[in-house]
């Protein structure tokens, strides 16, 4: 009777997001034909893909017990220094992109450095961080939006390889790459093995501090990355890009199935969590469920979500 | 408790730092050492200071309340509502002081019976208060309240302002209740070692669910003085008011490992905030590095912190 119940909970932790996800299609296919039409989806995988690349970083930090919330200001931040580079300097493409994305990873560096070696709580660091990004978004962009960075810029958001769009597309890679490091390589060892007891992977010699620094690093490129995607979408840098993402970053992670502890879950689960945030979000629109209802409906989920990975984990460790 | 002279050179040193912030301010600009500045600078941070003294004693248990800026909004357009309904303003003041009250204690409840980590619930709650304050004024403002009620944000007490004053109050009352009750010492103690505090019989849940209802009260009436002094209840109001309060709290030095730091940690703390943006403005610096400067500020008192504590 006991293992019976223990092998339910562990079927539901595993498959969970999974069953979720195709019951709320089916129900949403039902209560409205507008959205199983492929357009509609080809726009839910669109909307739902910067959502899902941030969170792919954010679950390395969860991973290992951490947090990281200046995602958002990140995504901001390098939209506009990238858009900047093009627009002021004249920068070609690819060098201002890169230049974007390296000082995004910096920026996690810097988190990283603040947590690791100045000893700060990592939701403190990032929040201070999250701050100052921010602010040097304001200030670079005075508070306007920058525009007019040509065609072969807004192609990374708004193109498309066959019917698939490009920020789908680029979701589609980092998701492998991060399986691979996650699965495949030492480093993705210990990142699972710093989560689970920070203390005993220290005794068997992993050198968490770089470790942990890189975990935020990767966190700020699928940021930076995700901001790039996300301006060349809009057609302009708004210097409130990304505000509140880090919540739907967490959320999508957790209701993936990754624990808040650290140690426990992976980036596939947390795209199948970011998918049903946006087949959610795409569904309330549908059914013409008013912007500001949608913010009390995103957080009622965002505290059943981690009410839920509470329960499974606590049964878990009785089992 | 740790009371040594380390712990004395700590708060001694972050005075000195707001003096020279004081005397360095004074000769970069004319306007700031006049008695109306610093009532500015004062009224100012009254609303911060409000909230900050919650945010303190939540820290204290080694927690932390991110949903501070949102209860304010929440309870502001709700009591501008209930004054626009006419019913007594000591009864509107009331429900929004109660409403302000029971969403902290959702909180502490998430916390202590769900186990949900204090950041996790109060992101949660944030997200959820201010969506229920767009959806409950459909996104616009609330203007016009009575002129009683607008007297707790913009009346005088003699040459003092009113929230001034109401500030003052919650600190005195914050300081008797942390340092001078049997609750206060509670509180310290279980911040220090939740484990060893439970065995020794106190409540610690029953604590734990106070301070986010007591920060939760606070946050409220913050709101009240805010909207008393604007004549409207905005539903974006109070919105990064928690990043204020948790900057004032880490600045005066209270350790987000809980059971170590002070009210008076925090107050010296709300005026270092406080002087820093009035300094800013005067100086004519644009507003867009606010946030540069506070962020830089917080991570720099957080290592000055560790260090000091590492040398002790």
């Amino acid at each position: 009777m006991h293992l019976k119940e223990a092998d339910l909970k562990d079927f539901l932790r595993k498959y969970s997001v999974a069953m979720i996800l195709l019951i709320m299609i089916i129900a949403l296919s039902l209560f409205s034909w507008r959205f199983l039409r492929p357009s509609n989806l080809i726009n839910i995988s669109l909307q739902t893909s910067i959502v899902a690349i941030v969170a792919i970083g954010m679950t390395f930090t969860i991973l290992t017990g951490g947090i990281d919330l200046s995602v958002g200001s990140v995504v901001a931040l390098s939209g506009a220094l990238a858009s900047g580079f093009i627009v002021r300097n004249g920068f070609p493409l690819y060098s201002a992109i890169t230049l974007a994305l390296l000082i995004g990873v910096g920026i996690g560096m810097l988190n990283g450095l603040l947590i690791v070696k100045g000893n700060i709580p990592p939701f403190v660091a990032t929040l201070a961080v999250m701050a100052i990004a921010r602010g040097l978004t304001l200030v670079y962009t005075q508070g306007r939006p920058i525009s007019g960075m040509g065609d072969d810029f807004v192609y990374w958001g708004s193109g498309k390889i066959g019917l698939l769009p490009v920020p789908v597309l680029i979701l589609i890679i980092v998701l492998i790459l991060s399986y691979i490091v996650l699965r495949h390589t030492q480093f993705g060892l210990y990142v699972y093995a710093i989560g689970g007891n920070e203390e005993t992977a220290r005794l068997a010699g992993i050198n968490n501090d770089r470790s942990k620094i890189s975990v935020y690093m990767i966190s700020s490129f699928t940021a930076s990355l995700a901001g790039i995607l996300l301006t060349a979408r809009l057609w302009s840098a708004q210097p409130n890009a990304g505000v509140g993402l880090e919540l739907e970053a967490i959320a999508a992670t957790v209701l993936g199935g990754t624990s808040l502890m650290g140690g426990y879950g992976g980036t596939g689960g947390t795209v199948a969590g970011a998918f049903i945030m946006g087949v959610l979000a795409n569904g309330l629109n549908l059914l013409e469920i008013s912007a500001y209802s949608q913010r009390v409906i995103k957080g009622v989920i965002f505290i059943l979500a981690v009410m839920f990975d509470i329960y499974t984990k606590k049964e878990k460790k009785k089992g | 408790m740790k009371k040594n002279t380390a712990d004395y050179s700590e708060r001694f040193g972050l005075v000195i730092a707001f003096l020279i912030m004081i005397f360095a301010l004074s000769l970069l600009s004319d306007r700031f050492l006049t008695f109306q500045n610093i009532l500015n600078v004062l009224r100012q941070s009254s609303i911060n200071g409000i909230i900050a003294v919650g945010m303190t004693m939540v820290i204290l248990t080694a927690g932390i309340d991110l949903s501070v800026g949102s209860i304010l909004g929440l309870t502001a357009v709700i009591t501008a509502d209930l004054l626009h309904s006419g019913i007594p303003v000591v009864f509107a003041i009331f429900l929004g002081l109660l409403l302000g009250s029971s969403i902290g204690l959702v909180n502490g409840l998430l916390i202590t019976k769900i186990k949900i980590p204090p950041f996790i619930a109060t992101l949660g709650m944030m997200t959820l208060t201010r969506g229920l304050a767009f959806t409950f004024t459909q996104g616009k403002p609330i203007t016009g309240l009575n002129e009683g009620f607008r007297f707790i944000g913009t009346g005088m007490a003699g040459p003092f302002p009113f929230p001034v004053i109401i500030a003052a109050i919650v600190f005195v009352a914050g300081y008797i209740f942390l340092k001078k009750s049997r609750h206060g010492e509670n509180i310290y103690a279980l911040g220090n070692n939740e484990t060893a505090a439970e065995f020794s019989g106190i409540p610690v849940k029953r604590y734990v669910t106070l301070v986010y209802a007591v920060s939760g009260f606070l946050s409220a009436l913050a709101g009240m003085i805010l909207v008393g002094r604007l004549d409207s209840a905005q539903p974006i109001i109070g919105q990064g008011y928690e990043f204020d309060a948790i900057a004032a709290v880490v600045v005066g030095g209270t350790s987000f490992t809980g059971g170590d730091g002070s009210i008076w940690g925090t107050l010296i703390g709300v005026l270092i905030i406080a002087v820093i943006n009035n300094g800013l403005n005067l100086l004519d610096v644009s507003s867009f590095y606010e946030q540069v400067v506070k962020g830089v500020v917080i991570a720099v008192a957080l290592l000055l912190h560790r260090y000091a504590k590492k040398k002790n």
